[in-house]
């Protein structure tokens, strides 16, 4: 074909050239692939940490408003408990009931990060349109604090609260929810008839870091629970510690100041109909529960801190807009050289015009040979691309990533009134860090986007001569021969 | 075949206007071989140009077989080159990626001729100019006067009516020249071509049937018997 045979003898011609622009396209594709790879190694290191936090295939999550912050001096709240540090020593009060609390241990479960949602709404979400399914499940938190005996008197040190998550499932719906993106390694799962029983399945972390297997114990609320499985859930995650039967979690925890669980979930797992519903089923459930927050797995990603957070940021920001300086250069510099040697053969498509060439056919095979040069960068580019997600992959850290989550303890320190720092309320935070591994994947998505920045650098650089080709008169051109 | 009414070119250069083709009358016959000369930047090639639909009148007709060059649209008057008219350069104007053979195929492109049919025609059109051994070789492998054979069997591969050749020996030794010529005068008695050939060379318009001389953007025409119509010596 003589298009063909006419195109491959041009670009042999002008190789140098078709390898300086090629390169050029190969050098800002790669990095573009690069870029996308290591976002997409971010996204997947996010959905890893999002989905151990949620679980596998919740598109949507309900938790309950948090409660607000407790004023300075306020008085102890209704249910939750708090610890009153003053000069008559230290006491734990609940309930509204205070009692003497050094060198006692406590052991509350609380909701403290989320406040309470009516079970009701469970099935009031799972009945919207565009919603494929829901279940409740009750994040908590178990404290246990031991007060020292001079806990309250001067120069006595601060208890450390210690703590762990513990879940309470829907053990009717276990598709749902963090149980359903791990992976038992030893055990068995909760099941339906466990609804109310003491029963608990452990994280294999958890599990190691104190020595639990099956059959083993473990003191939630004061309860002992049986560990009858353990479970993995994906690297990089931050999972619960334990899972309960959400039923025990309900008879078992407090709301902090708003009392009883019972009836109670705080968080609800929801699945779309579909991806393209997630807007759709975020507005109607919104409209149904406007009190409580709902997020979705791209807002959930805002709440990670830590180097994956900054990595995430520095790939969208830095990356994204250093990719694409790098295209738009290449992209001119590609455009001014086709243009350079389309003048340069101004003599030649004013013959191919007086031979009866149309201009159409003429800009076809500089369009065609721009095109090839943009391919033959968009391989090279993409090649670049694997190299570069490679070099990440090898040399990168692992990135760490911070879930803050509130224990639900209140701590006020009454303190004399004639104090410096006057009466204090602080709520301990629980942090969890993870260490993710980063890998940055080239995906076939990232391919077909350099194909097509490829054949768009390659029609941007030919239509930029195309436009001097159709304004070619043949007399003037030829009198360039001449 | 043409006739040339009032045709008058202008160039503007800056704020100067150039006359290239002033009120030029002329009529062509088919078949008939005019000679064109005159100094440089008289309005030769740009005769040449305006006969080729290369570029438009300012003002004026060009009728070339009851069709008006300069008021065809663009895709109609490159249609019209790339079947009724040769063009033949004195710089040869080889596209110097293709080989010989390539090269005179690529004037069979715009008219849709069939792969076996366009190798066939390239073939018959390479040996008729003595070059059938020669169709691989690009451009740069050849001589001049190969390379000119080369522009006249693409020039005439597509059976055109009308041959236009500008200063087509300009660039060719004395010999070489009179072989191209020859060449040429054998084409255009063989063919029945119209051949308007813009020369410096005397020795050369003095071979075709008229010469006309531009002066100023003038034609002046003088008659010369020695030949006969081409469509002449073909009823012989």
């Amino acid at each position: 074909m003589f298009f063909i045979t006419y195109l491959r003898r041009e670009l042999r011609r002008r190789m140098r050239q078709a390898v300086f622009i090629a390169l050029g396209l190969a050098l800002g594709i790669g990095l573009v692939v690069t870029v996308t790879a290591a976002s997409a190694g971010v996204r997947t290191a996010q959905s890893d940490v999002l989905s151990s936090l949620y679980g596998v295939g919740t598109d949507v999550t309900i938790t309950g408003k948090a409660p607000s912050p407790r004023s300075p001096g306020s008085g102890p709240p209704k249910g939750g408990q708090t610890f009153q540090v003053g000069p008559g020593g230290a006491q734990v009060c609940e309930n509204g009931k205070c009692h003497n609390a050094a060198g006692t241990t406590t052991d509350n479960l609380v909701s403290g990060s989320y406040g309470p949602i009516s079970q009701s709404k469970v099935a009031a979400v799972a009945g919207l349109k565009d919603v494929k399914a829901a279940a409740g499940g009750l994040a908590v938190t178990d404290n246990r604090m031991t007060l020292p005996k001079n806990f309250g008197k001067p120069g006595s040190s601060l208890p450390t609260p210690s703590s762990f998550n513990v879940d309470g499932v829907d053990t009717s719906h276990l598709s749902l929810g963090p149980l359903s993106a791990g992976t038992i390694t030893s055990g068995r799962s909760l099941k339906g008839s466990d609804a109310h029983s003491d029963m608990a399945m452990v994280d294999s972390g958890y599990a190691r870091s104190r020595k639990l297997k099956v059959g083993s114990t473990v003191t939630i609320a004061k309860k002992k629970f049986t560990v009858v499985g353990i479970v993995a859930q994906p690297q990089g995650g931050n999972p619960p510690d334990v899972y309960i039967p959400l039923a025990r979690a309900q008879a078992l925890g407090t709301a902090g100041p708003s009392g009883s669980l019972k009836n109670k979930v705080n968080t609800i797992y929801v699945t779309a109909a579909s991806a393209a519903d997630i807007p759709a089923v975020q507005k109607e459930i919104k409209r149904l529960l406007p009190h409580d927050t709902v997020t979705t797995a791209a807002s959930l990603a805002g709440q990670v801190t830590g180097s994956l957070a900054s990595t995430a940021k520095l790939a969208d920001d830095l990356g994204r807009w250093l990719s694409i300086l790098v295209l738009i250069a290449a992209f001119a510099v590609a455009s001014l050289l086709t243009m350079a040697a389309v003048a340069r053969r101004a003599g030649e498509f004013g013959t191919l015009k007086a031979l009866g060439w149309r201009s159409r056919r003429i800009i076809a095979q500089v369009l065609g040979e721009s095109v090839t040069i943009g391919l033959v960068g968009g391989a090279a580019g993409v090649g670049l691309g694997f190299a570069g997600a490679a070099i990440i992959s090898a040399i990168a850290p692992s990135l760490s990533a911070t879930i803050a989550s509130p224990t639900g303890q209140h701590i006020s320190s009454i303190g004399a009134s004639s104090g410096a720092a006057g009466p204090q309320n602080f709520s301990p935070t629980v942090t969890h860090t993870v260490a993710v591994p980063m890998s940055a994947v080239v995906s076939g998505s990232a391919i077909v986007l350099a194909v097509l920045l490829a054949i768009a650098g390659g029609l941007l650089a030919g239509s930029f001569g195309s436009w001097r080709i159709a304004r070619l008169r043949p007399a003037d051109a030829l009198a360039r021969v001449a | 075949m043409y006739q040339l009414t009032g045709v008058t070119k202008l160039f503007v250069k800056g704020r100067r206007t150039v006359t290239a083709v002033q009120d030029l009358n002329l009529v062509i016959s088919g078949g008939e071989w005019l000679a064109v000369q005159g100094r440089t930047g008289h309005g030769k090639s740009t005769l040449l140009n305006l006969l080729g639909g290369l570029d438009r009148p300012s003002s004026g007709t060009i009728d070339f077989d009851g069709k008006d060059l300069a008021k065809l649209r663009e895709g109609q008057v490159t249609r019209l080159r790339a079947e009724s008219i040769g063009f033949i350069f004195q710089t040869f104007s080889l596209v110097p990626t293709l080989s010989a053979a390539e090269n005179v195929e690529a004037a069979l492109c715009p008219l849709g001729v069939r792969a076996a049919e366009r190798r066939r025609r390239v073939g018959a059109a390479l040996d008729s100019v003595g070059l059938g051994d020669r169709a691989r070789h690009l451009p740069g492998e050849m001589s001049g006067g190969q390379q000119q054979r080369v522009a006249i069997a693409r020039a005439l591969v597509k059976e055109p009516t009308v041959l236009l050749a500008d200063e087509p020996t300009g660039n060719l030794d004395e010999d070489t020249r009179d072989e191209i010529i020859n060449l040429l005068e054998k084409l255009w008695r063989e063919r029945g071509l119209t051949l308007i050939l813009v020369t410096h060379d005397t020795t050369i318009a003095g071979r075709a049937q008229r010469v006309g001389v531009m002066s100023n953007g003038q034609l002046s025409i003088s008659q010369d018997t020695r030949h006969r119509t081409a469509t002449e010596s073909m009823t012989d």
